[in-house]
């Protein structure tokens, strides 16, 4: 939750350019879309308020957050990471190769 | 007696009593430890001083010495190692480790400690010569599973996947019941799954907003997935 600032300032700065989309491991759809509101966080949310057990934390082996994936223009995985700190530095490379 | 005394009499006996259950009593010692040792450290401590990570190793070794083979001298002698490691008292830290012998309890929760050790001091490889030693050496199954599932870890760092993928099937048929094993099975997925290179899961889901989502509708831009929680 702490990365929130730093991801609403990635989604203005790389809008159109990357697709950021927020993955909710809560157990309380009402609460997510409720922090999702307080907060203004206006990327995709997905949430189905089955935690750690829905099938897309299970698909990408997520068993604690915040768990962070970066793929590439063809959906397939560049890197993954612990923190959105690490985000401009793998997104870059793949903007520059698109340009 | 007055009410007072009563209460005071009471609160005595209570706090003079020793801790019951030994291995209550030594996370109850790392609890201080790491209480006094954040308080040393955010002291800007002059070069003198003894950190108190010296003091604690001393403190819960003794438990270890004196309580050798239980659950107790077990985490006392994995929580010295933690302490002197995270204070970066490499020489010290060795000389523990190297005086446990191979059959020791301590190696089932050692591992973890070591690799995330050889992480900060970048001597992977080392970990995985003491780890061979212990996985090949150690007579309880969860140990081997213990070790060969760091080991695992330790390749797959470097990058050695075939390497890793070895290592992490025989920690699973080491001890197949064990938490290990399981541990050493999502990696193994991770692996083949989720290394770079590799096509994500797809994910085809309704967005919260009602828009129906799906990965492959994203083609063509890369793409940041963020798992995260509102806790």
């Amino acid at each position: 939750m702490e990365e929130v600032p730093l991801l609403k300032r990635l989604s203005e700065k790389y809008a159109g350019q990357v697709q950021i989309v927020g993955i909710s491991t809560d157990e309380s759809v009402e609460r997510v879309d409720r922090v999702v509101k307080e907060k203004g966080m206006t990327w995709s949310i997905l949430s189905d308020g089955r935690g750690f057990d829905g099938p897309i934390p299970t698909a990408y082996h997520v068993q604690g957050t915040p768990d962070l994936f970066v793929l590439d223009g063809d959906s397939r995985i560049v890197r993954r990471f612990t923190s959105a700190t690490e985000i401009e530095a793998t997104v870059e490379p793949l903007l520059a190769r698109r340009r | 007696m007055n009410t007072l005394a009563l209460v005071f009499a009471i609160w005595a006996a209570g706090s003079l009593q020793p801790a019951r259950d030994p291995l209550a009593a030594v996370r109850q010692m790392v609890a201080d430890a790491r209480e006094e040792i954040e308080a040393f450290e955010k002291s800007n401590p002059s070069a003198g001083s003894q950190h108190p990570a010296v003091k604690w190793d001393n403190a819960l070794w003794a438990i270890h010495e004196r309580e050798p083979r239980t659950d107790a001298g077990a985490r006392a002698a994995v929580e010295a190692v933690r302490l002197l490691t995270q204070a970066e008292m490499w020489p010290r830290a060795d000389a523990r480790v190297e005086s446990l012998t191979l059959d020791d309890p301590a190696w089932e929760g050692l591992p973890w400690v070591l690799y995330e050790a050889g992480i900060k001091r970048k001597e992977l490889p080392a970990v995985i010569t003491t780890l061979s030693r212990v996985a090949e050496a150690a007579p309880k199954p969860t140990t081997k599973a213990a070790a060969l599932m760091i080991i695992g870890r330790a390749y797959r760092r470097q990058g050695d996947l075939a390497a890793a993928t070895r290592s992490l099937e025989a920690s699973r048929s080491a001890a197949p019941a064990s938490s290990y094993a399981e541990e050493s099975k999502g990696i193994i997925y991770e692996i083949e799954h989720l290394s770079p290179g590799q096509p994500a899961p797809a994910i085809s889901s309704t967005a919260r907003n009602g828009r129906a989502f799906s990965l492959a509708d994203m083609r063509g831009k890369p793409a940041v997935l963020v798992f995260w929680g509102t806790t």
